[in-house]
């Protein structure tokens, strides 16, 4: 019998803005059930390569499975995570609003999100822990909470596989827990993760995989084998990672 | 006045075919400055001067229903163009909506001299597009704008929850299955109604007034979409049949700008007076968190002198509580009093209270 595909995979993908490849020749395989880390320096392509899996940007060559099919056919099985600031968060809605944004998707033209939407979205709502904001204005959250309302969005959608960019970035250390804990819990119901991250120093802590990234993919596989010193200095340059500052602005 | 809106003709015509407009206008507005997008209105309003004196050049007919439809086709290419400068080239959008805005609205003016000079120009009455005239409604101008703009108001009820996701996270809306490009045209499109139907009636100079202000005065009110959206209909509404209703009751009062001195005015209460995000509410609210703080620390300072005395009966004079506490200490020891927190023990000497040391102490966290 064959191994079953790969959650994602990544073959030959360039992505080009202008002149510029943001991203070049990456080939990556992320294996199911696995939380796996994208890191690099600034401008190393991270969010290129989340936005390109999700037809968010049209690469210059190269291919995109989801489980073994193209993505446009796999699409139920995909949640995304934006980054935080993506987004105008004075945009007059609730929570419980734009967590059953989630599952729009699943319903068709003209359908309004009814009783077993505002359900599910409660119970996401609960799963990462702020079920009691579910009314509240999404201008009155603070960052840790903006970002356990995408979450709970993604959560809502049932999905295989979590596509997240940057879900740590500028979280108070009660969610960055919190988050840690639901990634878990994913990894446990057999979902996969694959999140952009900035923090070398938790990178062994919270993940399986991880990807190494600067335009070209340097490394990937298991945290304990490819998360070499060797390794991030190819990644972060001659001059060392350890310069970098653990958390950006 | 009132009595006349019922009785004169005319004067119901106006009001209606005004109401109708802020209806349209406002709410479709609402989603133009979510999506941050107040310029395309304008954009689109000069862009559609030169389809108005092209559909009458073209078809001798200047009926509106032509002339609108003319306009709506203008309006919509001179989008499409903004839309295809900013993706194929360097040019960033506000200098798009400049570029499209001025040429389209120069070529319009160039027709329009030229249709002027030409006889039947003033016949044709199509300078009034440039700043409205609320007075030449007819009936049939009613059926144009309620047309139109009904269409646009389907269309945008049907796509509900298409267009809030698309407004607040298109990609994420990308994600999930929702054909953005499609979705943003739809819209766009609804928005080129929203304005074309007002031509006539507000002008072309002035008619990005009508679909931003109502929805900008709105958002002061509510944090809720539908609720913006209704009331942004309402402001377009009262906007719309007053100022319509005082040009056409003034000898040539162009309607543009009197629509636009009404919303100005809805703007400006707004702006001051709404709850919470009003200017008066937020300087209100400024000032009673000052005075929470002021009050905290007069009672910190009160309790530390009680402290160092040990005694509660003595009391302090108030020139010297404002050496720490500021000169305004005089309404936070009224305050203070008033909770049974201080107590006045000789004209200008104040002590602490039992109940106001408890207080000290439970704000200290002990």
């Amino acid at each position: 019998m064959n191994a079953p595909s790969p959650a994602l995979e990544v073959l030959d993908l360039t992505v080009a803005y202008g002149e510029r490849p943001a991203l070049w020749d990456v080939d990556l395989a992320v294996p199911r059930g696995t939380l796996t880390a994208v890191v690099g320096p600034n401008g190393a392509g991270k969010t290129t390569l989340v936005r390109a899996v999700l037809g968010l940007v049209r690469p210059a060559a190269g291919t995109i499975r989801v489980f073994g099919g193209p993505y446009r056919e796999r699409r139920r099985l995909v949640a995304y995570v934006p980054q935080r600031g993506s987004v105008d968060w004075d945009f007059p809605t609730n929570v419980l609003d734009v967590v059953t944004m989630g599952r729009y998707g699943a319903l068709g033209w003209l359908r309004r999100p009814g009783r077993r939407e505002r359900e599910a979205a409660v119970e996401s709502l609960r799963q990462v822990g702020i079920e009691d904001l579910a009314d509240r204005q999404i201008s009155e959250l603070s960052g840790g909470q903006q970002q356990r309302v995408f979450l709970a969005r993604a959560l809502v959608q049932d999905a295989e596989i979590y596509l997240m960019d940057e879900p740590f970035q500028g979280v108070d250390a009660l969610t960055e827990r919190a988050i840690v804990a639901l990634l878990r819990e994913l990894r446990e119901a057999g979902r996969t993760v694959v999140a952009v991250h900035h923090d070398l120093q938790t990178v062994a802590e919270y993940f399986d995989e991880v990807a190494l990234l600067n335009v070209r993919l340097v490394a990937s596989g298991r945290v304990e084998e490819v998360f070499t010193e060797e390794n991030l200095r190819a990644t972060y340059g001659a001059r060392g990672f350890l310069e970098r500052p653990a958390v950006e602005a | 006045m009132i009595e006349e809106l019922f009785s004169d003709y005319t004067l119901r015509t106006v009001a209606l075919g005004a109401a109708l407009l802020g209806v349209v206008s406002g709410s479709l507005g609402t989603y133009a400055v979510l999506r941050r997008q107040a310029l395309l209105g304008d954009a689109i309003s000069h862009a559609a001067l030169p389809g108005i004196a092209l559909a009458f050049l073209l078809t001798a007919s200047k009926a509106p229903v032509v002339l609108t439809l003319g306009a709506a086709l203008a309006g919509w290419a001179g989008t499409l163009l903004v839309m295809a400068v900013v993706r194929t080239t360097r040019v960033k959008s506000d200098s798009a909506l400049a570029i499209v805005l001025s040429v389209f609205f120069g070529v319009g003016l160039v027709l329009l001299t030229h249709l002027q000079r030409s006889a039947d120009a003033s016949q044709a009455g199509l300078d009034r597009y440039l700043f409205g005239q609320a007075a030449a409604l007819l009936e049939r101008d009613l059926v144009t704008i309620g047309l139109f703009g009904g269409v646009a108001l389907g269309v945008a009820l049907a796509c509900w929850k298409e267009f809030k996701l698309l407004s607040f996270d298109p990609d994420f809306a990308a994600t999930i299955g929702l054909r953005v490009r499609a979705y943003d045209v739809l819209l766009t499109g609804l928005l080129v109604l929203a304005v074309v139907v007002g031509l006539q009636t507000v002008g072309v100079v002035l008619m990005s007034a009508m679909v931003v202000a109502p929805a900008a005065a709105a958002r002061q009110w509510t944090d809720r979409l539908g609720v913006m959206m209704a009331l942004a209909a309402l402001f377009g509404v009262v906007a719309g049949v007053g100022g319509a209703v005082v040009s056409s009751s003034a000898e040539r009062m162009p309607t543009g700008p009197t629509i636009v001195l009404w919303l100005t005015g809805l703007v400006v209460v707004s702006l001051l007076a709404a709850p919470r995000r009003g200017l008066v509410w937020r300087f209100a609210a400024d000032r009673r968190r000052a005075g929470r703080l002021r009050l905290g620390a007069a009672l910190a300072d009160l309790d530390a002198l009680a402290v160092r005395h040990g005694s509660l009966e003595h009391g302090h004079s108030v020139s010297v509580l404002e050496l720490t506490a500021g000169r305004g200490v005089g309404r936070s020891l009224a305050a203070l009093e008033e909770r049974g927190w201080a107590q006045r023990t000789a004209e200008d000497e104040w002590a602490i209270t039992e109940a106001g040391r408890d207080e000290a102490r439970r704000r200290r966290g002990g």
